[in-house]
Formats: C-alpha cells, sequence, structure tokens
C-alpha cells in the first residue's frame, strides 16, 4: 500500500475492522485505514461496499465485530457517537439528524453544558466567517435548504471542535454553488489541520477535492492511490470490478403524438405556499422530458399534481388528450399512467411486504391475478409475475417470499421500475430514479428508461442528477422556484450553465 | 357568610380546572420527550387513594406527597417499560388504568369497608384560604407557567424536546436519550399522581371508585389539542373547570335538563371548543416511537 503521507503519524487508524450484521450479512472483511491530520481523504465506492459501515464505526454509531481503532495512537472503544464525538471525530450523515422544528442557533448548541453556551454565538458567526458555512441561525431548520441543514449539522461538529470531519455523500441535494461553498470550507479546514474523510461514489469529485483516494468494494480495500495518479476509468474500473459505460447509448428520438400537456399548472405545498407557480409543457410518446433543479423547487410538488395526488389550485392537466385536473390516482394508472416515486422506500414499495405481493401493488384488480369474481387472489399467478419481474430485470433477492427491506436500493427499483413497467403504461413518471443507486444499478435504470423511450413510451424524468438529465433527456426544463427557468435540449446548453440555471443565477 | 356567588364560581371553576391541568402539563412534559403514557386516568385513581391513606394517618401534606410519590413510581414502571426496555407505550398505559378500576374500589372495601365511596375526615384535608379556597390550583397554574418557561426558554427543555423529536440527533451530540425520557415521564405521572391526590384530599374531601370521572383522558385531549404547550393546557383546563362550575350550577336550577346531560356539558364544550380553536396542531415527532439504536 501506498504511504503518501511519510514522516507524518496518523491520527486515526482502523485496523482489522470486521463487521457482520445479526442478519449474517457481512459489511467489512478485514479493513485497515489510516487518516493523516490535514488531508482529505476520499473514500470510494458503490453502495453496499461497506463505506458508510466503516465510518458509522469509526464515529461510534456501531460496534465493529473485530478489529480496533487507534486514535493518536492509542486505541479507543466506542460505546456511543457522542463519545466519539467528544474525543474529536464528527460525522455528516446522508440523512441529517437535526431536529427539524429547532432553530439552526438551538441544533448546533444542543446538548453542550450550559458552561460552553457563553458567547456561543459571536463564536459560530466567527465560525461561520472563517468557513463561509453562512446560515440563518434563527430560522428553524426545516425551512433551510438542504445545503443549509447540511451546514447547520457541520457547523455542529466544527463548534465541538472535531479533529475528524466524516462527510457521507455530502453533494448529494446540492447546487453547484453549494458544493463549492461546501469545498471552499473543506480546503480551509484542511489548512487548519483537520482530516476530512469524503465519502462519495462520484468520481468526479473525488478527483477535485481530494488529496488521497481510496476504493472499497464488497467489505475490502481494493486500491489506496494519491489523487495525482488517479483518472476517473481506473476508479471506476476498481469500484465496480469491471468495465463501465460511462455514458449510455440513445438513438435519435422519434416523437409522436402529445401524451401530457400541462397548462399554467399552480400547485401548493404542504405548509400552503405555492410549490409550482405556473408551469406548462408537453411530452410526446417516445421521448423522455426531463426536469431538473435542486430539490424543494416545486418539483415533488409538480410530479404529486400529475400523478394525482395532490390537488391542483390552477390550470389544466391533459392526459392521453382528456382533461385529468384533479382526478384521482387509480383512475390515471387505470388510463395508462406508470409512477416511480422519489421515496421508493415509503411511496413505492411496502417494506415490510415480499417481493411477490410488492409486485402486484397496484395490479392486484387484474384479472389475472384474480382467482374468481368475489376478488379472491390467485397467488400462483402474482408468484408467476413476480418470477418474471425478477428474471427480466435480474432482480437479485434473497427469495421472492422475503420482505423487500432485505433487497439492496438497487435491487428494489428495478423491481419497482419492472412493475410499472408490467402495465405497459403511455406515461412513465420516474421521480429520482437512480437517487442512492450504485454505479451498476445506476446504469441499469438509465438503460431501462431509454429502452421505454425507444419503445415508444413517453417518460418524464425529475432529477436533481444534473449528470443525468443531461444524459437520458430529450428535452430539459430546470426547475426553479416553481417555475421553469428553461426549456432547452441537451446539445443546446452546458452542465455548467445548466448548473446556473438550478441555482437561480441564469434566466433564460 | 362573606362570599358572593361569583366567588363561589370562580373558586369552583379553578377546582375544576386544576386535576385536568396538573395531569396535561404532564403528559406534555412526558410526550414532548417522546413517551406517551396513557394511564393517566389509573394515575388519578390510584394518587388519589394512596393521598387518602396516608393523609389519614400523617396528615394532609403527606398526602399529596403520597399522591406525587405513587404517581410517580407508575411512571417509573412506565419508563422503565417503554424508555429502557423499549415496550409499546399504550399497553402499560391500559395495564394502569384497568388496575386502578379493579384496585380502588377493592381498596375501599378493605381498607375501608365501604362500597363505593369513602369521605376523607376533615383533619385529613387540605386546609383551605378564608375557608374555602384551596391553594392548589395556584400551585396549578404555577407548574403549568414553569413548565412552559422550562420547556421553552431553557437548554434543559431544547435537551428535553430534542429527544421527542429526533432522538438519533439528541443521542448523536450526548443527551441521554432513555434517561431524559425517564425523568419526563416520571415528573409527568407524578403530576398526575398529585392531580388524584387533590381530588380526593382537597376538592371533594371524598374517595369514590370513579374519581377520575374521565378527566385522565380529557387530559389526553388537550395535550394534543393544546399543541403541546402548557399555557394553551391552561386556557383548555380553565375551559372544562367554567363549564363543570356552570353545569354544577345548572343542578340547583332546577332547568328540567336530566342532570347526566348537564354532566357531560363540561366534556363537550371543551372537545368542541378546543378542537375547533386551535386548527393544526404540531406533536412531537418521535412520540410514542420506541427509540432503538442501530
Amino acid at each position: 500500500m501506498a504511504a503518501p503521507e511519510t514522516g507524518r503519524e496518523p491520527v486515526v487508524s482502523m485496523r482489522d475492522i470486521v463487521k457482520i450484521y445479526p442478519d449474517g450479512t457481512v459489511a467489512l472483511r478485514g479493513v485497515n485505514l489510516d487518516i493523516y491530520p490535514g488531508e482529505v481523504l476520499g473514500l470510494l465506492g458503490e453502495n453496499g461496499a461497506g463505506k458508510t459501515t466503516l465510518m458509522k464505526i469509526l464515529a461510534g454509531f456501531l460496534k465493529p465485530t473485530s478489529g480496533y481503532i487507534l486514535l493518536r495512537g492509542r486505541r479507543v472503544v466506542w460505546h456511543s457517537a457522542a463519545e466519539a464525538l467528544r474525543h474529536g471525530i464528527g460525522m455528516v450523515h446522508q440523512h441529517l439528524s437535526l431536529v427539524p422544528v429547532f432553530t439552526a442557533y438551538e441544533n448546533i448548541i444542543l446538548g453542550l453544558p450550559s458552561r460552553m453556551l457563553a458567547g456561543a454565538r459571536q463564536r459560530i458567526e466567527k465560525l461561520m466567517e472563517e468557513t463561509g458555512l453562512e446560515v440563518p441561525l434563527d430560522e428553524v431548520v426545516e425551512l433551510l435548504s438542504f445545503g443549509e441543514q447540511q451546514r447547520v449539522e457541520i457547523l455542529r461538529m466544527l463548534f465541538r471542535n472535531v479533529d475528524v470531519l466524516i462527510l457521507d455523500e455530502p453533494t448529494t441535494n446540492l447546487t453547484p454553488n453549494e458544493t463549492e461553498t461546501l469545498f471552499n470550507a473543506i480546503r480551509k479546514l484542511k489548512q487548519q489541520g483537520k482530516s476530512i474523510v469524503f465519502i462519495t461514489h462520484k468520481l468526479r469529485e473525488v478527483l477535485e477535492i481530494t488529496d488521497r483516494i481510496v476504493v472499497m468494494r464488497r467489505g475490502r480495500v481494493v486500491g489506496e492511490l494519491p489523487r495525482a495518479m488517479a483518472d476517473p476509468r481506473l476508479l471506476a474500473r476498481m469500484m465496480v470490478g469491471r468495465e463501465v459505460l460511462m455514458r449510455v447509448e440513445k438513438p435519435p428520438a422519434k416523437p409522436g403524438e402529445v401524451v401530457l400537456r400541462v397548462e399554467n399548472l399552480w400547485v401548493k405545498r404542504d405548509i400552503g405556499t405555492w410549490g409550482v407557480r405556473g408551469v406548462s409543457f408537453e411530452i410526446r410518446a417516445g421521448e423522455i422530458f426531463g426536469i431538473a433543479g435542486v430539490e424543494g423547487n416545486g418539483q415533488a410538488e409538480l410530479v404529486e399534481a400529475i400523478t394525482g395526488l395532490r390537488r391542483v389550485e390552477r390550470g389544466k392537466i391533459y392526459f392521453l388528450g382528456r382533461d385529468v385536473t384533479n382526478l384521482g390516482p387509480a383512475e390515471l394508472y387505470r388510463m395508462g399512467m406508470a409512477h416511480v416515486p422519489e421515496d421508493r422506500r415509503s411511496t413505492g414499495l411496502i417494506m415490510d411486504m415480499n417481493v411477490v405481493e410488492n409486485s402486484i401493488l397496484g395490479l392486484h384488480r387484474w384479472e389475472r391475478f384474480l382467482r374468481n369474481k368475489w376478488g379472491m387472489l390467485n397467488w400462483a399467478a402474482a408468484e408467476e409475475h413476480a418470477k418474471e419481474l425478477v428474471k427480466k430485470y435480474e432482480i437479485a433477492a434473497p427469495g421472492l417470499y422475503s420482505p423487500v427491506k432485505y433487497l439492496s436500493g438497487g435491487n428494489q427499483q428495478k423491481l419497482l421500475l419492472g412493475r410499472e413497467i408490467s402495465k405497459n403504461p403511455k406515461l412513465i413518471v420516474a421521480a429520482q430514479p437512480t437517487r442512492g443507486l450504485d454505479v451498476a444499478a445506476t446504469e441499469y435504470v438509465r438503460r431501462m428508461l431509454v429502452a421505454l423511450r425507444n419503445q415508444g413510451h413517453a417518460v418524464l424524468l425529475v432529477s436533481s442528477d444534473t449528470d443525468e438529465v443531461m444524459q437520458l433527456s430529450d428535452r430539459i426544463a430546470v426547475m426553479y422556484r416553481g417555475r421553469f427557468v428553461v426549456v432547452t435540449r441537451p446539445e443546446e446548453v452546458t452542465e455548467e450553465k445548466l448548473g446556473l440555471y438550478m441555482g437561480g443565477i441564469e434566466q433564460a | 357568610m362573606p362570599e358572593s356567588a361569583a366567588l363561589i364560581f370562580a373558586v369552583g371553576v379553578l377546582n375544576a380546572m386544576t386535576p385536568i391541568l396538573l395531569t396535561a402539563v404532564g403528559e406534555i412534559i412526558a410526550e414532548r420527550a417522546g413517551v406517551v403514557n396513557i394511564g393517566l386516568e389509573g394515575i388519578i385513581m390510584i394518587g388519589a387513594m394512596a393521598a387518602t391513606m396516608a393523609a389519614e394517618g400523617f396528615g394532609p401534606l403527606a398526602g399529596l406527597l403520597a399522591g406525587i410519590g405513587v404517581g410517580a413510581l407508575l411512571g417509573l414502571l412506565h419508563a422503565v417499560l417503554t424508555a429502557y426496555l423499549k415496550g409499546d407505550h399504550v399497553i402499560p398505559g391500559i395495564g394502569v388504568n384497568t388496575l386502578a378500576l379493579g384496585l380502588v374500589p377493592f381498596m375501599l372495601i378493605v381498607y375501608w369497608g365501604s362500597a363505593g365511596q369513602h369521605t376523607v375526615p376533615r383533619y385529613a384535608q387540605v386546609p383551605k384560604i378564608a375557608g374555602y379556597i384551596s391553594p392548589m390550583p395556584f400551585i396549578a397554574i404555577l407548574i403549568a407557567v414553569a413548565a412552559w418557561y422550562i420547556l421553552f426558554k431553557t437548554p434543559t427543555g431544547l435537551k428535553l424536546r430534542s429527544v421527542g423529536e429526533n432522538p438519533v440527533a439528541a443521542d448523536t451530540v450526548g443527551i441521554l436519550v432513555e434517561r431524559t425520557q425517564a425523568v419526563a415521564v416520571v415528573v409527568g405521572a407524578a403530576l398526575a399522581g398529585l392531580a388524584g391526590a387533590f381530588m380526593s384530599i382537597d376538592w371533594l374531601g371524598v374517595l369514590t371508585k370513579e374519581i377520575a370521572a374521565g378527566r385522565g383522558f380529557i387530559a389526553l385531549a388537550l395535550v394534543v389539542f393544546s399543541n403541546w404547550n402548557p399555557l394553551w393546557a391552561l386556557g383548555g383546563a380553565l375551559l372544562f373547570g367554567t363549564f363543570d362550575s356552570l353545569s354544577q350550577w345548572l343542578k340547583v336550577l332546577h332547568t328540567g335538563i336530566p342532570d347526566t346531560l348537564i354532566n357531560t356539558l363540561p366534556y363537550v364544550v371543551t372537545l368542541i371548543a378546543v378542537a375547533g380553536v386551535l386548527g393544526r396542531v404540531q406533536p412531537p415527532r418521535h412520540a410514542g416511537i420506541p427509540y432503538r439504536r442501530e
């Protein structure tokens, strides 16, 4: 292994870390890792590679099955995350752990003894100035953007003076500008001698911000190299263990008749303010219409309005030429709309139900799945259907009758997509379809969407992943504060330009 | 007798307000920390019983303390089951309520030898200001205001509420989730026990087998409609007290309305009013859900 920081003692060393979960899943198979002061370490790997598990062990959220941690040469055993935090190791999770109804300030000082609260506000303000991580301190965090919430969490760690800051997929929901702010802060923290562990599966970022890259696959470290020696292809191959197609092949679109037309749509958020403020567009058969944008700019409300889950206040939606404004989801699905919702775990699938049951959710009234006219289910037919999906979409499941929560995110998404496709829909509404999926599964899902379009289905793709929207879409709209700031074609716009639209900096 | 009708009415309002207020404020504290305790009705009853026993032996102060103590003990039981053993929050409450339904009538017979009710002798009752004004309602209001202040204006309150909103976040920064919940539940249940003590050895001066008469459940409703805020609970409890007092007067006025119907007045009005007036509420997001680490 390379020893990049010669002459310096690592601040943290993890040795022979093995983690076996109670259900028998082996997450880590003997991992060694050193973290040096003043470096940005990129921890790269697919979902399920064990990056997050490894760091959760370092930060005290999980206990290793075997192996140990040395902190500045001394062996430590964490009994809680709070203990690790007290010793200077803090982790910012992908799903932030803030108290949503508290203000930013309250979240930062939460849990500190009173003696540390004197002058806390001034010290936090100074910290914000030094790092550039500015947040409105007196705003309730659930009203802040994801980027701001993340800053609150980082500030909370910095305020506790951590030496090792672990960031788990920190850029997932950030705008390009917010990402830049974060990267600048990381650079400043590095200069102060802090160690930052940057967990990601995005090759470009790991190449931009890190000093050293450790690649993990299936619970092992499979490679370690300084950034200078890394290139995307090499890293991708190390991550996946084979060559990966970085781009999805896409023949020219052959748009047919209009499938969905949305006219001047206005939709409210849960809290009563406008989420969608006058959006119009149409999608034709055989094309992918992509909506890019930072989350929280009305995309979720737009999708819910189109799929009949949220009330339309003003404007019209036409599906297959029929006015379907404020029609319920059951009727829309019957007409040929399919929905791959943003949060597959709470909306798309039922985690505690098994693969067979999930495979016929929403199709359960089909004659094919009924035994008789009184509505008794024909489980044999359902099992047959599930088997078909598993085979056709290469779904890796422990068994047809195991709960879907035991499937990986990628396999859950394949099951969900497969089920929706089996409706042979005219329109597929896919919201963040590759969120949280690893490289291989992402590639698979993207190819599926393109294949659907090639077969003449209309696809509405909503994604905060700019790269994804650029790759897949035939036409692109950027949503910002409830409006489309631009509708364009991928060949007419650069990713940077798209980023500016997304941040509301550029207007068409 | 110098007291005016208005004054007597006001005292009636305050007395009827007190047990609801104490119980609701206690439950607000517990639920803000994420623990739901539906055994309040039972705690009021058992608290009233224990208070009577202690007061007859050692005086009214001992009676009040016994109510608090028994409430705290039942709260501790609930805390062990929910906060530490991560059990369901509803079942133990049903258990306590059912236990009280049997225990109180049983003890009335075994201990006092009377079926259904037992009059608390004057020496065991809480002494009154000017002969008919109890200090307890004022203490209850003080407790409600103090609870509001602690919950929303102090670091302690911030910690307690963080546990009820997002225990993972609290855990991460070193707040002892289980202990915070346990303290909140014990304090909350102790207040319900005090409410029971107030009813038997102060306000009513009698221990009956149905002494709580649904107040524990009204308090539970009030917790929700007050949006988990002790000050709103004070308003709701006052409303209940007003109509409870009013219903007593209606009975005396021979209106022709059946007494049983009049008796429902405070319950019905309180539920309608608090449900209608306050509108949308925001419960603590982790209330009633056992917190388990990975």
